[in-house]
């Protein structure tokens, strides 16, 4: 057994003498719910089009769960399951009938008790011996879901899964990626919805224009270190004096902004509790203090900010 | 494979109309059948007393016809002649006789049905995306689109059998059952030929199914080359219903451009071969199935090739 569920090893595509996605690489560990993150064209659905061998590779290599593309393709084949942007079916057909059709083509036998349990598991057991044209988009992505765990694969490929779910389906489906990933099914996601990414993945690669330029644990934002400088937001009873105080008594935070009653400090961990003295022994009513964490949005807004300057300069 | 090609069938046979080309296979041989029944003269018993009338009456304008019409006679009234010295009966109808000038002309719809069924089974898949979750399986992409190909085969097959079963049941019922081994005149460009009627029926069958393979597999190579169902179908039936018109001009040019001969219309229709030795000079059905087959063999390389090594990016 791999230690890795999928290994892409400078993947590269390219179109007439341009090039889509250059040198890529990175690994998913099991159990992982790992992010492919970027604007739309930035190459994602290309990269996980090479991934499932859709399309083929300029250069590069693929290893599911240790098994290369090229030198055992059935067998790696086998170790993966995906949704390809919408999860599309044969709508003649019911849901029963597709699922048996994608088992009947997985290399391990897949038992009527394994359909039952799959179709259990994303709640389709009303539904699945009615015609697929009858289903509703949220149960066609629940269908998709069923078909691509049929086999019990290493790792799950899900291009832009979330795309036309209402935000009930899109709770769901990542309600089943964590029930999932806890089973030790490994997950690669992409998604250029930063906010959805932020609740689902464990990791994520950030990819613009075809390059990986960034690969960071989703956790690192909050970490509790105390010397990191960190947003807070005060609510006051009275924000001229506060922050005339502030400027006064405490010159090294930085006042982000005034809003109302409102005010945004950079701040460390242990001068939160000194502010909040100041204000308090001053007569100065504290209602609400908010750590306002960095979110994935500032996050890729930053690092991709910070790779164009660097690239201007 | 063999669960690839369940799952072909199963998704052919999932399709109402599917179905519904069977059933009109059904009927049209019961059209055909009813309209053969009113249309055609009635059965003579007897025959001989005025078939020798006919010759009587032949011999009698010969006296006085002249030079010319004298040997067109002649040549008249030795086929009628020969009907009675072979006992052949020129006005009996049996379900045989059904099936070998009427049902036979029914397989055009079974072409044209094989071709609209084997073109879609392939586009559909691009058409509605589910080409993507299809090949994303632990199968060769050669694999899944042989099976397809098989699935398509054996649909066609079904059709035919439905073709000769459907024809010999109403031929039963419409005319009552015949002599499998009653001898029959074919008209032919090379003259009348003798033939057996049942056998001249499975003959032509036999001949039948290399064309009904190769517009199929014309069409099935190019739904998948341009993911079309339209125009595959388009070209199917161009091929099915001008191929023996564009046959025959190339048959006209082969005289002064040897290589017309090996165009493919002129030996699509394979048919031909139950009636006549050969449609040109050289031109003998071993010629016509090689240079079939030498076709057949390059649509396939060229349908598996591209679906090898095509971008699915739908």
């Amino acid at each position: 057994m791999s230690q890795f569920a999928l290994e892409v090893k400078s993947l590269t595509k390219k179109i007439g003498r341009k090039t889509i996605v250059d040198d890529v690489s990175f690994e998913v560990e099991r159990g992982e719910i790992f992010g492919l993150l970027g604007p739309n064209g930035a190459g994602k659905t290309t990269i996980i089009r090479m991934i499932v061998s859709l399309i083929n590779r300029t250069d590069g290599n693929v290893l599911v769960n240790g098994h290369d593309l090229d030198d055992s393709f059935t067998e790696a084949m086998n170790e993966l399951g995906a949704i390809v942007e919408n999860p599309e079916f044969y709508k003649y057909l019911s849901g029963y009938k597709n699922l048996r059709h994608y088992a009947r083509m997985a290399l391990s036998d897949i038992t009527e008790d394994r359909l039952n349990e799959v179709t259990k598991l994303v709640g389709l057991e009303e539904a699945i011996h009615d015609k697929v044209r009858t289903y509703s988009l949220g149960m066609r992505q629940r269908l998709g879901v069923a078909q691509a765990i049929l086999h019990k694969p290493s790792i799950l490929i899900l291009d832009e899964p979330t795309n036309g779910l209402d935000p009930q389906g899109i709770r769901e489906f990542r309600d089943y990626l964590r029930l999932l990933a806890s089973q030790g099914t490994s997950v690669l996601v992409s998604s250029h919805l930063l906010s959805e990414m932020q609740l689902m993945c464990d990791r994520f690669a950030i990819i613009e224009q075809g390059k990986l330029i960034h690969i960071s644990n989703m956790h690192e934002n909050e970490s509790s270190e105390a010397k990191v400088l960190r947003t807070i937001e005060v609510e006051v009873s009275n924000s001229e004096l506060a922050v005339k105080l502030l400027g006064e008594q405490m010159p090294e935070v930085k006042m982000a902004s005034t809003e109302g009653a409102r005010i945004s400090l950079s701040i460390e961990k242990e001068q939160i509790p000194v502010v909040n003295k100041l204000f308090v022994e001053n007569g100065i009513d504290v209602y609400e203090i908010l750590n306002v964490k960095a979110t994935l949005e500032d996050r890729f807004l930053e690092i991709t900010n910070k790779d164009k300057k660097e690239q201007m300069v | 494979m063999i669960a690839l090609i369940q799952n072909e069938l199963m998704k052919i046979f999932g399709k109402m109309a599917s179905w519904i080309y069977m059933v009109i296979i059904v009927l049209a041989v019961l059209v055909a059948g009813i309209i053969y029944m009113k249309f055609s003269a009635d059965p003579n018993p007897n025959w001989r007393q005025d078939t020798q009338a006919e010759i009587t009456m032949l011999e009698n304008q010969m006296a006085s016809a002249s030079e010319e019409e004298k040997l067109m006679l002649q040549e008249q009234i030795d086929q009628t002649q020969e009907m009675l010295d072979k006992n052949i009966n020129p006005t009996v109808k049996t379900n045989w006789h059904f099936m070998n000038d009427v049902v036979i002309g029914v397989s055009s719809l079974v072409t044209l049905f094989v071709v609209v069924v084997g073109s879609a089974n392939v586009a559909a898949e691009f058409s509605d995306g589910t080409i993507k979750q299809l090949l994303i399986r632990p199968h060769r992409r050669w694999s899944i689109l042989l099976s397809k190909y098989i699935a398509v085969i054996i649909y066609g097959l079904l059709l035919v059998l439905t073709l000769i079963v459907s024809g010999y049941l109403i031929g039963l019922v419409l005319f009552g059952s015949g002599d499998f081994n009653m001898k029959i005149f074919e008209v032919t460009l090379e003259g009348r030929k003798e033939a057996v009627v049942g056998t001249q029926f499975f003959l032509k069958m036999l001949y039948y199914i290399p064309s009904l393979l190769m517009i199929m597999t014309i069409a099935f190579m190019l739904s998948t080359l341009f993911k079309s169902q339209a125009l595959a179908v388009g070209v199917g039936i161009f091929v099915l219903f001008f191929s023996s018109t564009l046959g025959g001009i190339i048959l006209m040019l082969a005289d002064k451009y040897t290589w017309a001969k090996f165009l493919i219309f002129p030996h699509l229709d394979l048919t031909v071969y139950a009636l006549q030795e050969r449609i040109l000079e050289d031109i003998t059905f071993p010629v016509s199935i090689s240079i079939l087959a030498v076709y057949y063999a390059i649509f396939m390389m060229v349908t598996f090739f591209f679906f090898q090594k095509r971008d699915i990016s739908i």
